[in-house]
Formats: structure tokens, sequence, C-alpha cells
């Protein structure tokens, strides 16, 4: 009973702790992004105008400048804006028209489905790997993981993508050349298959990066488990190293591993947006290059505040798994009951 | 956890993924309609509202307009039967034809004009109707469009303005635009495609072909869609039209779609614009230096070598359009000329260099082109080979157009394309403006027996009634805009666009298009046929 | 005294990496300054050949060579990275050691600040920047600097935090030396390997960011083509089969990267002082 109540207690507090700080996150993030796109030099309207510029008269760049509020202030600007984001409007985006919470909803979930596929794709396959490696600590088998790591991490993921693409798509013609579905099919029509296959290549692209990361991290957990009292007594008492890391480093191993996939959120939101260019796939990676590249102020400042939560979430998520299986928590309200 | 077994997990699922998104390749069957497939350039993101601009670029296709130019672009009526210019060159009195419905089935009257027009001119998109003072409707079928000033270029609004309903419309139009053209729009899958049909209650001649899909994609993607025989109709730009493409046609459609040189007209004397711009060339400010450039300039070359054929010579900015002067014509790939003049207005090569000099300035100036652009460049550097053995150097300099935009326009040569449907183009680039012209007469060009031509052509009681007064700004005999009087630009050439057109697609005769091409060749999509069985 | 053969030679390896490494680089500006201005000059006779003996990375589609287009747009990427880079581990080390020296409300200001700083997404934040500066190499430049330094001031400022306690400086302290004095004379030399093997192991990532910021079009000021320029050049042309126009530039930009990820490790490995006696 007290336990359920202590524990109560302190995940709300925990709960308490993190939405405070988020909120205060939110904040600075959105100040200090607002301050750097007002400063910034490009000419929203002409940014709207675009190719029309010729047909356009100063009077109606004066209304066009209206109807995005940019003849206001930048500090009455920034109060109009907090002000409609408290309440959950974050304005409209001039280069869609639509709500920007309405655009940013729409692409997310379609870019939600790459990052999920090489989420699950590099955080198993980069954990095998790691674990292999450790395993087999200094042998050719460890040496050849840890070269690719390390090439991983100096490469950039959109020429990843640029040469999976000319192999894949171009030469052997195994996968498409872009798009989430096969052009001319509606959403509806598109089948199940034919997304993950249109998926598979970007997928794969994220993952053979993010891969890196997580092997080399889990191959030093590896060594470091390998390395400890436990498994030197195993060892002793004839147990094989497979045997080792599999019954006994496995928890230890894994737990930090969930954690740095759980962190490693940014870094694949950042790589999505660079192999959403690449295989012209239309999610909010592809987006947010267009509002940047467009002007759209009202777009930005929405993906940049979504992304921080975005991130947040994930940090959020690690720490919880970390509170929730750490032995040291358990022992504490174990001997409590 | 056995790594061998999840990788078999893995490996399995993948391979049948792999297997099964092969055989995508689907060809249409003998009784569904068949389907025109066009890849045409860039989607409209912002949607299909009129009012915020949408089709201002030609046509709305899911929304009608007062009039259209028909394949010679010449004026003729669409929904409006009769239209009237009076009241001092101010009001419009435009008669509307009767039982005309929306793709809803509501009727469409003159109160719906009106309200798309006062819509229009207050909603802060990319249609200008800043000279619109009110529109009425006095009943069901006759509007009267009141202007501010006399503008007879103002009927480009009445060719290219969708009318929307106005019980439907409001700021999620954009998006469900019911109009009465000629399709309408079933689905929008942003980012990747839009599938429209036929308006069954059109008042027109129902389009033969029912269903369209236009697909947004890279021009990589696009041509290798097409090599695959998915498009019927491709946008390429022209130095991709030299390929071959099993079961489609090179379609070339000759346009207005031109590039040439701008010339800053006044001397450097350090005066700046109020943002700061510096005005003024002290080389290009002579005569004698534009008119040599015109004349040493072997157009038809460029558009052999930088156009791969795909062009045609420019030698104004309205080349073959209604109001083009042809009077303006003249034999350029002429060097010998174009040393004479330099000779007689004293640039002379003193000290050997191969530079001609005069009054220790020497005829020296960079030719300035937005980076992104490889046709630009292009013509840069030709132009710049063309022009080496007359005396002039003219060194090519690529630049982001932000910064020619913001700082370099007015006083610098700068490769521009420009071309459009309205002579309003001409005035925006030719008439003396104010002290901050941006990209209009960028150049500073004035001259006042000009401007009283084109004042004089904005204020003519009708379209047909302007266009000597448009012929004579370019040449009157005496002076003019053109290389033959105050030679402000040297124009280049007008591009031709080249489409890929499935073999069994007849897509008539396509209108001469403005800068831009893509959705230009939608203009009579309603007449299109397929002329396979 | 018996001389280790295996630690002299294990030192002296990682000397001669050094080394190699160093002499990459300046092989490399050194191409770049000898080929000058050739990269840009273009031959509509030569458009579009694969690799050969007269082009080793073949020609693009206005005929220009793209071996000297891609050493000039390798110099250039070195360039922006090594400023950006160093401007970042400047501004780390100057925070770092502020949050350590300068007193509680400092530390969980700077600490709040390098929370912010890793809030977003880290191309995200580049984006942001690099609009707010109107793009442009200066753009590239200043994003890539604004937000790769914390990190590296969180390391510094840890290992500072942990030399405070040490026996020495509280004797210094109380032998009367200023804060500042400490901090120049006995915080920032032992804080210099830390922050020489921070700033190496930065450049890979300051590179690479550039070269991603660029690719999607943030960058593209035409007097500095670097690699992700000539990458985001080369995707028009991908279906068309002109592989060469991808394959060396990105290879050039890898192997870069790796270089500086080597020559960071082993300085390191030298300036570590544990390893020093392995």
């Amino acid at each position: 009973m007290i336990f359920r109540n202590i524990m109560h207690l302190m995940i709300t507090q925990f709960l308490l702790v993190k939405t405070f700080r988020l909120i205060l996150l939110i904040a600075a993030v959105a100040t200090l992004s607002f301050v750097l796109v007002s400063s910034s030099p490009v000419d929203p309207v002409d940014a709207y105008v675009g190719a029309a510029m010729l047909r356009i008269s100063p009077d109606q760049r004066e209304v066009i400048a209206k109807r995005w509020g940019l003849d206001r202030p930048p500090v009455e600007r920034f109060g109009r804006w907090a002000g409609q984001m408290a309440t959950g409007n974050f304005g409209v985006s001039t280069i869609f028209n639509e709500p920007v919470l309405s655009v940013i909803g729409k692409r997310f979930i379609t870019s939600f489905w790459l990052m999920a596929l090489a989420w699950s794709l590099s955080g198993a396959l980069g954990f095998g790997l790691g674990l292999i490696a450790g395993a087999r600590e200094d042998t050719l088998l460890d040496r050849s993981i840890r070269l690719y790591a390390y090439t991983m991490a100096s490469t950039p993921t959109f020429w990843v993508g640029m040469i999976l693409l000319m192999i894949f798509s171009v030469s052997l013609g195994w996968t498409p050349v872009c798009c989430a579905w096969p052009p001319g099919l509606s959403a509806e029509q598109a089948t199940l298959w034919q997304r993950l296959h249109h998926l598979l290549l970007p997928a794969i692209t994220l993952s053979l990066i993010g891969i890196a990361q997580i092997t080399l991290h889990t191959r030093e957990k590896t060594i470091e488990a390998l390395r400890s009292d436990y498994s030197i007594f195993a060892r002793a008492q004839g147990e094989s190293t497979i045997g080792i890391v599999f019954r006994r480093a496995l928890r230890n191993v894994a737990l930090p591993a969930v954690t740095l996939q759980f962190a490693s959120l940014g870094e694949l939101f950042g790589g999505a947006v660079l192999a959403e260019q690449v295989f012209a796939y239309p999610g909010l990676g592809r987006t947010t290059v267009e509002a940047g590249i467009r002007g759209d102020i009202p777009l930005l400042l929405g993906i940049v505040l979504f992304s921080t939560i975005f991130v947040f979430t994930g940090n959020f998520m690690a720490d919880l798994i970390y509170h929730l299986v750490d032995p040291r928590l358990r022992k504490a309200t174990g001997a409590i009951s | 956890m056995n790594v061998r077994h999840f990788l078999i997990g893995v490996a399995l699922p993948l391979l049948l993924v792999i297997a099964s998104g092969c055989d995508r390749q689907q060809k249409v069957s003998a009784d569904t309609p068949k389907t025109l497939t066009l890849i045409l350039g860039e989607e409209n993101t912002e949607g299909f509202d009129p009012t915020l601009g949408w089709g201002s670029y030609g046509n709305p296709l899911f929304q009608s307009t007062l009039l259209k130019r028909d394949a010679d672009l010449k004026i003729v009526s669409d929904l409006a039967t009769k239209w009237e210019l009076g009241d001092g060159q101010l009001a419009w009195t435009v008669k509307i034809r009767p039982e005309v419905v929306f793709s809803d089935g509501s009727p469409l009257t003159a109160r719906d004009v009106a309200y798309t027009f006062n819509t229009a001119a207050k909603a802060g998109g990319v249609v200008d109707l800043s000279n619109l003072q009110l529109a009425e409707a006095i009943d069901d079928s006759t509007v009267i469009l009141r202007l501010k000033h006399p503008d007879i270029t103002f009927i480009q609004h009445l060719i290219t303005l969708g009318i929307v309903p106005e019980k439907l419309h409001g700021p999620g139009y954009g998006r469900k635009p019911i109009g009465s053209g000629p399709y309408k729009l079933v689905r929008w899958d942003e980012g990747q495609q839009m599938i429209v049909e036929a308006n069954d209650r059109y008042y027109g001649i129902k389009p033969s072909i029912k269903r369209l899909v236009f697909l947004f994609s890279t021009e990589n993607a696009a041509i290798a869609a097409a090599m695959a025989g998915k498009v019927d109709v491709l946008g390429v730009s022209s130095n991709l039209a030299g390929q071959k493409i099993p079961g489609m046609t090179l379609h070339v459609v000759k346009s207005v779609d031109n590039r040439g040189l701008m010339f800053p007209m006044v001397p450097d004397t350090g005066r700046k614009t109020p943002r700061g711009l510096a005005i003024g060339n002290n080389v290009t400010s002579d005569i004698a230096i534009r008119k040599a450039v015109n004349y040493a300039i072997n157009r038809q070359a460029l558009v052999d070598g930088v156009l791969d054929g795909h062009g045609r010579p420019a030698f104004g900015a309205v080349d073959d359009l209604p109001w083009d002067n042809p009077e303006i014509r003249f034999k350029d790939n002429d060097p010998e000329k174009a040393k004479a003049i330099l000779e007689e207005a004293g640039w002379r090569d003193s000290d050997g260099d191969g530079v001609r000099e005069k009054d220790g300035k020497k005829a020296e100036f960079e030719i300035l082109y937005n980076t992104k652009d490889s046709l630009r460049q292009g013509l840069a550097l030709a132009v710049s080979d063309m022009l080496r053995p007359v005396g002039i150097k003219a060194v090519p300099r690529g630049e982001n157009w932000d910064r020619i935009k913001d700082e370099l326009t007015h006083a610098f040569v700068i490769v521009y394309g420009f071309g459009g449907h309205s002579p309003l183009e001409m005035y925006k680039l030719y008439h003396s403006n104010g002290p901050e012209p941006m990209y209009w007469n960028a150049g500073f060009y004035v001259n006042p027996v000009v401007d009283n031509y084109l004042d004089q052509a904005l204020r003519a009681p009708s379209f047909d009634e302007a266009i000597p007064l448009w012929k004579k700004a370019q040449w009157d005999g005496k002076t003019g805009i053109s290389t033959p009087g105050d030679a402000s630009w040297a124009w280049l050439v007008n591009l031709d666009h080249t489409y890929f057109i499935n073999q069994c697609l007849d897509v008539g005769k396509s209108q001469m298009e403005p800068h831009g091409h893509g959705w230009p060749i939608t203009a009579n999509i309603d007449q299109w046929q397929w002329t396979c069985k | 005294m018996t001389i280790n053969p295996l630690a002299l030679d294990r030192r002296t390896r990682t000397m001669m990496v050094i080394l190699g490494c160093l002499i990459l680089f300046s092989a490399i500006f050194l191409g770049a300054w000898l080929y000058g201005e050739q990269g840009q000059v273009t031959n509509l006779a030569l458009r579009k050949l694969p690799p050969g003996w007269d082009q080793p990375f073949g020609t693009d589609w206005l005929g220009r060579d793209m071996f000297a287009r891609t050493i000039k747009g390798l110099r250039i990427s070195l360039e922006i990275g090594l400023a950006a880079a160093t401007c970042s581990a400047v501004i780390a080390l100057l925070l770092g050691l502020a949050a350590a020296t300068m007193g509680r409300i400092v530390d969980v200001a700077v600490t709040w600040l390098c929370d912010v700083g890793m809030a977003t997404p880290h191309l995200v934040l580049l984006i942001l920047i690099s609009f707010a500066c109107g793009g442009g190499a200066k753009g590239v430049i200043i994003a890539v600097a604004a937000s790769h330094w914390p990190a590296l001031t969180r390391v510094i400022r840890a290992e500072v935090m942990q030399l405070r306690t040490s026996d020495y400086i509280k004797l210094s302290h109380r032998l009367g030396k200023s804060p500042a004095w400490i901090a120049r004379h006995h915080f920032l030399p032992h804080v210099v390997p830390q922050f020489l093997v921070g700033l190496l192991l930065l450049f890979p990532h300051a590179i690479l960011h550039a070269a991603g910021l660029t690719f999607l079009g943030f960058g593209m000021s035409p007097h500095t083509p670097e690699i992700g320029t000539l990458l985001a050049e080369s995707m028009r042309y991908l279906t068309t089969g002109m592989w060469w126009l991808a394959v060396a530039p990105g290879l050039a930009l890898v192997l870069s990267a790796m270089t500086f990820d080597v020559l960071g490790n082993n300085v390191r490995a030298l300036l570590d002082p544990k390893t020093l006696r392995e």
C-alpha cells in the first residue's frame, strides 16, 4: 500500500518536473527562434511573390504584407505569435495556405513511418553488431565492424542515399526512384507492400548511418560487461563467452542501448531531412527545407518547436526507461514492500 | 536473442517486399477510362484559389474566366458575352452568359463575379487588383468593374481570374475548389499528385479526356517515369529534349519566354536608391556601346549553341505577339557595323590590348546571371566570346538571385528573362519609374516620347486600339525602346518550350507560351483527344 | 634502463600517422591552389565524359573537369569546416571555463544554454540559423559554428570542475591568486589537450554538416562551390547515368572526414597521459 503511494508520488513528481522543463524549454526555443527569423534579411513578401514579381505592384506588396502581419513591429508580432501559440494556433503557412499544425501533422505521419522503420532497423542491427564485436574483441570480425562504424560516422547521410539510389534504383531497377508510393496511384490504392517498397531505400540509408553510434556504444558496454566480476566468475565456471553475453550481460548492455536509441531521435530527424531530399519523399523533412528556402516563417517556427518537442520526448522516454529499469530504484522500493 | 535468427527474420520479409513491388508496372485495362498522366512542373502548394493567384499564370482549369485567348492569342469570350469599356475608360460593363452552374449544381451569377473581383483585390495573394475600385453586380447577369485609373491592360484579369462561388468561398477553398471550369479536382495528395475529372456540368464543349492525373516530382523521377511508359505529357527543359523516349514524340511550342541583357541606362554618379542600391554604369550608359553589343551578337548561334536549336532569336520583349512592331528587327551578327559604331563614338583601342577606351574608361563590364540557371550562364559566356572581337570586354559572373535583386540590379548588365501575354509587361519594363523601381525598368530608362505612348496605350478605349500605341513605343520612326532607337536592352533569344507527348495524343495547336513552361500547355486541354484506338 | 621497443614504436607510429594526415591536407590546399581557376573553365566539346585518362573524375554537363572541381570544392569545404569548428571550439572553451569558475549562476546559465542548444535536432537548428543569416557561405559558417559548441562546453566544464577540487588549485587560491590568474595559469594549460582534441574531432562534424546544409540548398553562393553544392547539382543527372558526378566528391568528403577523425584520435592518444605510458 505504502509502496504504491510512494511510487505514484515519485512518478507524479517526475512528470511534473519534466513538464515544467518542457514548458521552459519551449519558451526559450520559441523566443530565440523568433528573434533569429526576424533578423533574417530574407524578405518574406519577396519570397512569397517569387516568380510573379513583375505582376505585383508596390501597392499589392503592401496588401500581402498586411495579410501576413508583416507590417507590424517585431515585438508586436512576437506577442501575437506567442499568444496564438499558447492557445494552440501556430499560424498559417505561407507556402501551403493552411494552418501550420495541419501541414506538420499531415507530413509528420509520412515521415513517422520512415523514421520508425529506420529507428527499429538501426537499433536492432546496431545492437546485434555491437554485441558480436564486443564478444569477439580484437578479432577480424570486430575490426571490420569497427571500421564500418567509423567510416559510417564520417559519411554524409545524403551521399549514402545517392549511392544507394544510383545502384539499386537507376542501375538495377529494384527500387523506385522517388516518392512514398507509385506515382499515379492515390493514397488508398497504394498497397502496404508498395509503400514499404518505397520506404526501403530511405530507411536503409538512415539505418546504415544510425547503426554506427549504437554499434560502437554497445560494443564498449559489452566489453565492459565481459570484464566485470560476474563475467569472470561465470567464465571460471566454464561458460562460453557467447553464453555469458546472452545470459548475463544482455540486460546490462541492453539498457544503455535502448536509452541511447531514444536519445538519438534528434539525429534521426536530421537524417530524415536529408534522406527525404534525396528520395523526394514527401515528409516533414522535405517540408522543413522548403520552409527554410522559401522563407515560410510561420511554418519554419512551427517545425522548430515541433522537432524540439520530438527530441524532448525521446530524451524523456530514455529517462523514463532508465528510471523504471534501474535496479537501484527497484531495490529501494522492493525493500519497502 | 540470436542474431542469425533475427537476420533471417528481417531478410525474408525484405525480399518479399522487393519481389512484390517489382510487378508495379500496371497497364491500363480495356474497361477503365484512359487516364491522361501529366508532369508539368511545380506543385501549386498554396491551393487552387483564384483570388490568391491560381490561374493568373494562364488558365485556372477548375474555374472559368470571363474571357480567354485562343490559339492565336486573340481575346475571345468565355463566361462573358459582352464586354465594354466606358465611362472615361474607368468602367468595364460585362454581361455573362446565362445558365452556367458550378460543379455542385449551384448557379453562377454576376454576384459571384463581383465577389471574386472584390475578394481578390483584398486577399493579399499574387494577383494584383490594386487598380480595382469596386466590382458590383447590377443584376444576375451584369457586372460593372470600376477602376481607379484607366488601364487597358486590366483586361488581363478578365482573362485569367477564375470565378469562385460566393457561397462556398472561404479560407479552405483552395483545397476544395468548386468552380465552373471544364475539370474538377477529385483529390490532391500533396507532394505527390493531383487527380482531376471532367466536369459534367460544364457549359462549354465537354472535354473528351475524362480523367487527368498531374504528378509532381523531380526532373529525374519524371524522366524515369516517362521512360517506363507511365507519363503521357512531360515538360522538360530544352537541354534534356535531345533524348529519345519510347512511345513519345517531342512537341515544341514557341514562346515569348525570352532572355536578354538589361543595360543600366544612366551613368554612375554615386547616386543610390532610397534602399541603398547603387545606380548607373558608366560604360553601358553610352548608347554606342549598347547598339554595338546588339549588332555584334549572333543570336542564331546562341539558339543553336546554348539552346540546342530550341528557340528563335529575340529582338524585343514582345516578339511575335499581336503588339509586336516588326520594324524593330535588324540584321545582327554584324561585328563590322558594331566596330564602326564604336569608332564613330570615340571608343578606340589606343593601348593595343584588344579593349577599346574612351575618355579614360575601358569598354568593360560584367554580365551577371543567376548561378542556378545554366542556360543564362551559357548565354553570358557565349555573348562574352562574341563581344571580344569588337573590342568590348564583357566578363560573365554568377551571382545569387537575392544579391542581384537587393544590391546589383541597377548598376550591372544582367541576364533577365520575361515574356507574358499582357502588354503591361512592356509598360513595367520601359516606362519611367520612381526612385525605387526594383525589377521594373531597373536600368532607369527614361524617354518622354516612349512614356507618352505607353500612357496613351493604357488609356485607350479598347484593347485593339491600344495596339498601335504599344508598337509606336517600340519604334515610331524616330525613337523607341528598341535597337534602332535607344537600344535599352539587348534581347537575345526566345525559348522554345519542349514537351514529350504520348504518340497517341493530339494536343491541338498550342498557344505561344509565356515565361516559364509547364502549365501553359494546358490552355486548350479541354480540346485534347486520344488518337489511337 | 631498458627501452621498451613497443612503446617507442607506438608513439612513433602515432606521430607518423599525424604527420601523414597533415601532409594529406596540405596536399589538398596545394592542389587547389595549383589548379587555380581551371575548375571553372567550361568546355562544351568535352561534356559529360566518364572517368578516363585525361579526366580522372570525368567531366560534368558543361565540360568542367570533375577532379579540379572536387579538389577546389574540398578545399572550400575544409575551409568552411575549419572556420566553423574553430569558432565553435573557442566558444566552448570560454563558456566551459566560465561555467566552472564564475560561480553558480553563470554555471546554471551556461548549462541551460547547452540544454537549449541541444534541444532541437541539429539540422533544423542549422537551417534556422542559416535562414536567419540569409544563406550564403557566411550563413553556413555561422550556422555550423553556432550549433556545435554545447557538447564540448560540457566536457571542458566537467574537466575544469574536476581540477578545481585538486590540491594545488586550493593552494593557489589560499596563496591569494585571483580566479582569473588561476584560470589562465592552471586551468588553461590543463584544458588545452582536451580543447585540441575536441577541436580536431569537431572538424569532421562541422565539415559534414556544412556539406549537408549546402546540399539542401542553403549555402548556394556561386563563388564557393563546395562539396555539398557539387553533390546537389549532380542529383539532377543521377538518372541519366552520370554516376561519377556524385561518387568522386562524396568519396573525397568521406576520406577527409575520416582523416580528421584519425588525426584527432591519434593526437588524443599522444596527449593522453594514460596511454603515453603504454
